[in-house]
């Protein structure tokens, strides 16, 4: 094994099959792209002209750039805080009860598996205004409210379902990650806290969150990652209705410029989003790391 | 042994079967010319007797032409299909004949040559005469070359629900007065009077555009650059959408055109502004409404623009320029324009035929015979205004700023100065 790993034609030729692969669909996509963010492209003419940073000046002053840019911040900010809470609290539930556990696991953890397409659908069905929801409370004499196509307040309520029906989705992913740090936490440590008086809040507070603090961060990190290029959800219970609902999140706004129906093809200003969206990935899980930077403990 | 003798069997007759294949795969390809029809709306599970129609004309053409031409469907929403389209375009993989819509749509696959002139197939075997007039090819002619074939033509209407008006004590309004004051009756009777979708917003930029063109905007001068979108005609045409916004049904933000237009025909709403490619879908969906469902000609503004004017619409067919079966595409298009696929345009699909077919009035749907008459006084006709733009860009720019208007975040003179702004940033002015 030792002489195969001194061998350098060996290990490029292991290598080389996955960094063609990648070069071919990941690598070189992405530095077009990054180009492409440069250049204007012509729907008359089909092609390219660049124009250097003018996507990214009309970007600046374009209204729904910062709609988008909000919404994904919020998505951004409730994602990661809500799944940080609601995680880390099923976590510590699940890791102490001892009947059901697996069963409840399962539950909570299945919606991360399921095709965000299809529960979108499910999800915009059961928010519809006549069907669903409204139609039970209808039958209780309520009018139910505007759950996907209120365009009132700072954010706006179809914002805020689809933030929960998110949280739903994918609040047993941060689960299963809490959990599998909690169990790697050793259990003498709190036999000897609960020994020296210790409360099981106190023992949660002073043991389970400073050990979980790493894992924090990598879930944070994966949170923020996938809260700022949420599309599917979004597009699969609002379809083309984004714009006009003040609903476009980055991702939303990138797909709409470049390729709807309406006022799409400008792939330029497209890619121009697209390079903002890998920014802010970047931007946000430095932040996090640097917040979340913690020595390794023994558990 | 006898593992060694059962592999070498295994293999002769696997490299028999590939050999055996390939002839027959190559002599298939070449007497079959494939092609592919894109269209926006699903052929098996849609209820669009419109749709049921095209599915027709596809399985007919495969059979007639079996072993000769083949076409294969490649179908999605509405919603969809121009980005799906847009997106084969950039691929070099246009669909060899696709739908599309005359005005800046078809002009953005015309102007790039991703669409193949017709004329010279049009002017063989008598083709073109078979048209009811060589007006019909007037919003797909491009320096005098035709680009794509009509199929149909539908006139946008008002429908409305004669029971309910029966109920409500009210008669067809012929002027916008009237119509307020249809809409305040029905509203008293406990119905929500006007059912749109503001959702889909072209739904609602049409309603806008018959305000417009009634108001006398001349949207013309408007796109030469002769006149700003900010005028007094404009303006008086978004007060008047924000004024009938409110006999909308409340869900009218986020419904889609499917949801509007079946409250209409499940009876929960007395007035839908549609266009005719409607009546397939309502008769489809609940036969029973056909005979309650009336049709009539979008009111008047006293002191405005001609009311017989009518906003005319038509789904046509492109060959992509790049098809390496140009028969086989024009076989294709020429059934969907034969008798069979005319006659049953109006006899079941309620649309307007585009060729000299005789059709059975007594079988079409009975709202058919109301646009008939409506289409055959129109004075004049024009297009959707989101695709009588300067480009397709402006036409979403101008929906989006009436779905503005309606949801009551800008003024109609901020919403109209906007689009004259957004003409002006892209140097239309």
């Amino acid at each position: 094994m030792d002489k195969l790993l001194r061998n350098k034609k060996a290990i490029f030729v292991f290598v080389a099959p996955a960094l063609i692969l990648f070069t071919a669909v990941l690598f070189i996509p992405i530095g077009t792209s990054f180009y492409y963010a440069l250049c204007d492209y012509d729907k008359v003419t089909r092609s390219y002209s660049f124009i250097g940073f003018g996507n990214f000046i009309n970007l600046a002053k374009d209204k729904d750039m910062f709609i988008a840019l909000k919404n994904s911040l919020f998505f951004l900010v409730f994602s990661c805080v809500s799944q940080l809470i609601m995680g880390l609290l099923l976590a510590a539930l699940l890791t102490n009860i001892k009947v059901g556990r697996n069963l409840f696991k399962n539950v909570i953890y299945l919606p991360c598996v399921l095709s965000s397409a299809a529960l979108g659908l499910l999800w915009a069905f059961l928010f519809h205004a006549k069907v669903g929801i409204n139609n039970l409370l209808a039958n209780f004499g309520i009018q139910g409210p505007a759950w996907l196509y209120s365009t009132s307040g700072f954010i706006t309520l179809p914002m805020w379902v689809i933030a929960f029906v998110s949280l739903w989705q994918y609040v047993g992913q941060s689960m299963m990650l809490y959990m599998a740090q909690i169990s790697g936490i050793n259990k003498t440590l709190y036999e000897a806290s609960y020994i020296d008086g210790a409360t099981k809040m106190q023992a949660f507070r002073y043991i389970t969150l400073p050990l979980v603090k790493p894992m924090i961060g990598t879930a944070m990190s994966l949170n923020a990652i996938g809260s700022l290029k949420f599309f599917d959800l979004i597009y699969s219970m609002l379809g083309d209705k984004t714009e006009n609902l003040k609903m476009d999140v980055l991702a939303t706004f990138l797909y709409r410029t470049g390729f709807s129906s309406k006022g799409g093809n400008h792939y330029g200003k497209a890619s121009a989003i697209g390079v903002i969206l890998v920014a802010l990935c970047l931007l946000a899980t430095a932040i996090i790391n640097k917040l979340f930077k913690t020595e390794n403990y023994e558990m | 042994m006898r593992r060694k003798v059962l592999s070498v069997m295994l293999s002769l007759s696997m490299a028999a079967g590939l050999m055996a294949s390939v002839p027959m795969t190559a002599a298939a390809d070449e007497e079959v010319q494939e092609i592919t029809w894109m269209f926006w709306d699903d052929l098996d599970a849609s209820e669009d007797n419109i749709t049921k129609g095209f599915k027709e004309v596809i399985d007919r053409f495969n059979e007639d032409y079996d072993g000769v031409y083949h076409v294969t469907p490649i179908t999605t929403t509405l919603e969809e299909y121009y980005t799906q389209l847009n997106a084969l375009v950039d691929a070099d993989q246009t669909p060899d004949v696709f739908i599309v819509s005359p005005g800046p749509n078809l002009t953005d696959y015309v102007a790039p040559g991703v669409v193949a002139p017709l004329d010279e197939y049009l002017e063989e075997d008598g083709w073109k005469e078979t048209f009811s007039s060589d007006a019909v090819f007037a919003q797909q002619t491009y320096d005098g070359e035709i680009y794509a074939i009509p199929l149909n033509i539908a006139a946008a209407c008002v429908f409305y629900n004669k029971e309910i008006f029966e109920e409500a004590g009210v008669e067809v309004p012929e002027t916008y007065d009237e119509l307020l004051e249809v809409c305040e009756q029905i509203k008293e009777a406990g119905y929500t009077p006007i059912t749109i979708s503001a959702g889909t917003a072209w739904c609602l930029s049409m309603l806008a555009g018959y305000l417009c063109d009634r108001e006398g905007v001349d949207l013309a001068a408007i796109n030469a650059g002769e006149e700003s979108w900010n005028n007094e005609k404009t303006v008086a045409a978004g007060e008047k959408l924000l004024e009938l916004s409110q006999y909308f049904q409340e869900t009218a933000a986020g419904d889609s055109n499917d949801d509007a237009t079946a409250a209409l025909y499940f009876e929960e709403a007395a007035i839908l502004i549609q266009g005719s490619w409607a009546i397939g879908q309502m008769n489809g969906a609940n036969p029973d409404f056909e005979e309650k469902c009336g049709v009539f000609q979008f009111p008047a503004i006293e002191g405005g623009n001609d009311p017989n004017r009518v906003i005319a619409k038509s789904d046509s067919l492109a060959m992509s320029s790049s098809t390496e079966s140009p028969e086989a595409c024009i076989a294709l298009m020429k059934y969907f324009t034969d008798d069979e696929a005319q006659r049953y345009t109006a006899e079941v699909g309620g649309k307007i035929p585009v060729t000299k077919v005789e059709y059975d009035a007594s079988v079409a749907p009975a709202q058919l015979a109301d646009v008939m008459d409506i289409f055959e006084n129109a004075t004049g006709t024009f297009g959707f205004y989101n695709e009588s733009l300067v480009s397709s860009d402006a036409g979403a720019e101008f929906d989006n700023h009436m779905v503005a208007i309606f949801q009551q975040e800008e003024t109609p003179e901020e919403a109209f100065q906007a689009v004259e702004d957004w003409y002006v940033e892209n140097g239309y002015r």
